[in-house]
């Protein structure tokens, strides 16, 4: 026979929980791997050797998509309704931001990858006027 | 022996045993409750607003979700969930209602820890 003890021992856990408990926000993960990209693309475009040209481009399209993922958990994630009363083209900004990010995938496109760093500083001054680097960032940090 | 693995198996239809993880049931459940789960009520019928249920998690198929019904729109079939700790959950007012077919446990008594043990 089955013991009570093996009946009554759990199969599974359940979640009671929350998401992101941390709630760690910080445009600056999309900046990063944006100013990969933007060094990568130059380095791609100063050299000479078809080896390092195509590393190039491999690590620039897993960086670009980083990139657009970083974004968008600002977009989901981060920004609530609220914010978009105060910040109407947020999703406009976004967006764009996002579509940049595909575009430097796509491309070796110095002006691109520019635009896209525009884009996530646009964000990030949407997020620090929204209170995102006081909610997020330990203090001792410059910002 | 045999029989009673047949009988034991059986029964995992119809009822389990889970474990709690995450604060967001608090006070009602908290973190390592265990907590027997049937299945029987909602093979006849739907959930009904009050109820502590398990959903599949609709972000996450493979995860399991404990919260309890706010309300059910039997119409669209589908249930609203919120955890009893608003602050600390993520639920219905994140992800949407659920469709209720993701709804198949209903909890129903918590044994440990002995010292609240009973209905839920």
């Amino acid at each position: 026979m089955l013991s009570l003890t093996t009946l009554l021992r759990p199969t599974r856990r359940v979640h009671a929980h929350c998401d992101v408990p941390c709630g760690i926000y910080d445009p600056e993960q999309a900046r990063i791997e944006a100013e990969s990209c933007y060094r990568i693309i130059e380095k791609y475009h100063a050299s000479t050797d078809e080896l390092f040209r195509q590393r190039c481009v491999v690590v620039k399209e897993a960086r670009a998509e980083e990139t657009k993922h970083h974004i968008d958990v600002m977009w989901h994630d981060y920004f609530k309704p609220e914010h978009l009363t105060q910040y109407p083209d947020l999703h406009d900004v976004c967006w764009k931001a996002s579509k940049a990010a595909s575009k430097v995938k796509q491309s070796t496109d110095l002006e691109a990858a520019r635009e896209l760093l525009g884009l996530i500083d646009q964000i990030d001054a949407m997020w620090q006027g929204t209170g995102g680097l006081a909610k997020t960032r330990v203090s001792g940090r410059p910002s | 022996m045999a029989a009673g693995i047949a009988a034991g198996a059986a029964a995992r239809r119809w009822l389990d045993v889970v474990e709690v993880q995450g604060s967001s049931m608090a006070p009602a459940l908290l973190p390592g409750d265990r907590i027997i789960v049937e299945s029987r009520s909602y093979a006849q019928r739907a959930p009904r607003p009050g109820e502590v249920v398990l959903a599949v998690d609709p972000r996450e198929p493979r995860r399991e979700l404990i919260k309890r019904v706010a309300a059910v729109d039997a119409e669209l079939g589908e249930v609203e969930l919120l955890g009893d700790a608003p602050d600390e959950s993520t639920d219905s007012r994140e992800f949407g209602r659920v469709r209720v077919d993701a709804i198949r446990w209903r909890a129903a008594l918590r044994y440990w820890p002995p010292a609240r043990a009973g209905r839920l």
